[in-house]
């Protein structure tokens, strides 16, 4: 309830929205830094079998969704592109403008999407119902370091996966380019294929998987905060799943427009 | 001894710590909580508290709810911090340690927590989780046989590759006592090791508890509700009222305290201040 007197109330509301900002980049600012001291040798470092279980939770498990959103966007891309295409004849872009939006953008962006959605989420809510399950402050008497044993190796994790899952979503995503290119423009492989390749160059894709690696460095380190510092028992997990997954999405198309703005 | 007011540290003297050498004839302190307060933003939980648990003894901490008594066990396992005031585990002054050289305090502990805070892995990796993490020099035999040996004590052998989400209310707490205690620890806290279980299960567990301790001569310290119950196998009694200890002394003397708040309490009266 706002105690402002009248006509404070709206810089009121937006001071307590900045501190909260500035007390959540702060605590993902700490956690970063318990991450960096946590993977240090002397610390233990990375847990290697809690990195391949959430590798293969967050990532192999994750391929099924990535890759039917991915074709599906794929298609719908060139769907929506085909009536211009043909009328101003642009067949031999179809290939490069397909692969070009893919690698740059829709590709990481929507996968991040999707990615925080399902794994952030998942991560947000686990982390935080062993917080109310007292597992967390369990492992602490066991003189076990929750950043240690459950942050770093969730962090990597989700890092490496996001990564792959885009170069996975990528290139389903341009067979369902293709596909619907074939089937209503009658663009052949090759010159699908001579589009993209003649005009693509590397950068194009390394711009993709340096902004997958950003969000996917992002939504874990958010899921990992909102779910360790969650208050309030069973209603609490919800909060935080919902500030986890509003947070990390909003971070994505911040993170997206810089990196656009600074990898032309 | 039957008091009205926080028992006195038994060496008020000059050293910083209380609880690094007691004067001769006392038995040595596994705890001492020494003008501990504590506040979660307008209440307060403790004020000057002080608390001594001998060492090799079963301690009870009784008392209505809401007054610390789970605070109590979270302070004492470095889980919480006090505003102010001294906390002293195993000779060793705990409150201004790094979450780091906690551990090395906290490999001397367990905890079972009230809801048993069992982790998403098998029964025997849930018990073997202080061996792998502190004893990092055990063989996998080494540890699947104390694991064994663990879960037979507390009838739950075979159970090894069960997962905790198929076991009973009490099956579940007797792997949380397993996991308190697989590490012989020094000093084991139990916080409400009976909650919800019936009264025979409950008198079990107490047992184990008992037994345990008796067989390593270590420290337990239990939190319970259950005062019919943990007065049974207690050597010393603590009961915290109002963010203070009213009461310390041997379950026979809480039973025949004439302290009207103790007296309520231990036989479930309804006249008095309660």
């Amino acid at each position: 309830m706002s105690t402002a007197e009248p006509g404070w109330a709206l810089p009121a509301i937006l001071g307590r929205r900045t501190l909260a900002l500035l007390s959540q980049l702060g605590g993902l600012a700490l956690l970063a830094r318990d991450l960096g001291r946590a993977a240090r040798p002397e610390a233990g470092g990375l847990d290697r079998v809690e990195l391949v279980r959430h590798l293969h939770r967050m990532g192999v498990r994750s391929v099924p969704v990535i890759a039917a959103t991915a074709a599906f966007t794929g298609g719908i891309m060139v769907l929506q592109a085909a009536p211009f295409v043909e009328q101003f004849g642009a067949k031999d872009f179809v290939g490069f403008f397909a692969t070009f939006v893919t690698f740059r953008e829709l590709g990481p962006l929507l996968i991040g999407l999707i990615f925080n959605g399902r794994v952030g989420a998942n991560n947000t809510a686990e982390l935080a119902t062993m917080v109310v399950t007292e597992q967390v402050d369990g492992l602490r008497a066991l003189a076990i370091d929750p950043v240690s044993y459950l942050v770093l190796p969730r962090v990597v994790a989700m890092t490496l996966t996001m990564v792959a899952l885009v170069l996975v979503g990528d290139a389903v995503a341009l067979l369902g380019a293709l596909g619907v290119a074939q089937v209503l423009l009658d663009v052949s492989l090759a010159q699908f294929l001579d589009s993209a390749l003649s005009r693509l160059e590397t950068w194009d894709l390394l711009v993709g998987l340096v902004k997958a690696l950003l969000f996917g460095l992002g939504i874990s380190l958010t899921s990992c905060f909102h779910g360790l510092r969650v208050r309030g028992g069973a209603p609490g997990v919800g909060r935080a799943v919902n500030a986890s997954v509003v947070a990390s999405a909003a971070g994505i198309f911040v993170a997206d427009y810089l990196s656009t703005f600074l990898l032309p | 001894m039957i008091l009205t007011e926080p028992v006195p540290p038994p060496d008020p003297g000059p050293p910083a710590s209380p609880a690094a050498s007691p004067a001769p004839g006392v038995a040595e302190a596994a705890v001492d909580l020494h003008a501990v307060s504590l506040a979660f933003g307008p209440k307060q939980v403790f004020r000057d508290l002080d608390l001594r648990l001998e060492a090799g003894r079963v301690h009870a901490l009784i008392g209505p709810p809401a007054v610390g008594k789970s605070t109590t066990l979270k302070l004492i396992a470095g889980l919480m911090r006090p505003d102010a005031g001294e906390v002293h585990v195993l000779g060793q002054r705990i409150d201004d340690l790094s979450e780091r050289a906690l551990g090395a305090v906290r490999e001397r502990m367990g905890m079972l927590f009230q809801n048993n805070a069992l982790f998403d892995v098998s029964v025997g990796e849930n018990v073997a989780f202080p061996l792998r993490r502190i004893d990092a020099g055990l063989t996998e035999a080494t540890i699947r046989a104390r694991v064994s040996e663990r879960l037979a004590k507390v009838a739950l052998a075979g159970f090894e590759e069960r997962q905790p989400a198929e076991l009973s209310g009490g099956q579940k707490k007797r792997v949380g006592l397993a996991r308190a205690t697989v590490a012989d620890a020094a000093l084991v806290l139990y916080d409400e090791p009976t909650a919800g279980l019936d009264p025979v299960t409950s008198q079990k567990i107490y047992d184990l508890v008992r037994g345990e301790q008796r067989a390593t001569e270590s420290t337990a310290v239990v939190v319970s509700s259950d005062v019919a119950g943990v007065l049974t196998i207690a050597d010393h009694v603590a009961m915290f009222y109002e963010g203070r200890v009213v009461f310390t002394g041997s379950p026979d003397e809480a039973r025949a305290s004439r302290v009207p708040v103790v007296h309520q309490f231990v036989h479930g009266t309804l006249e008095g201040p309660l």
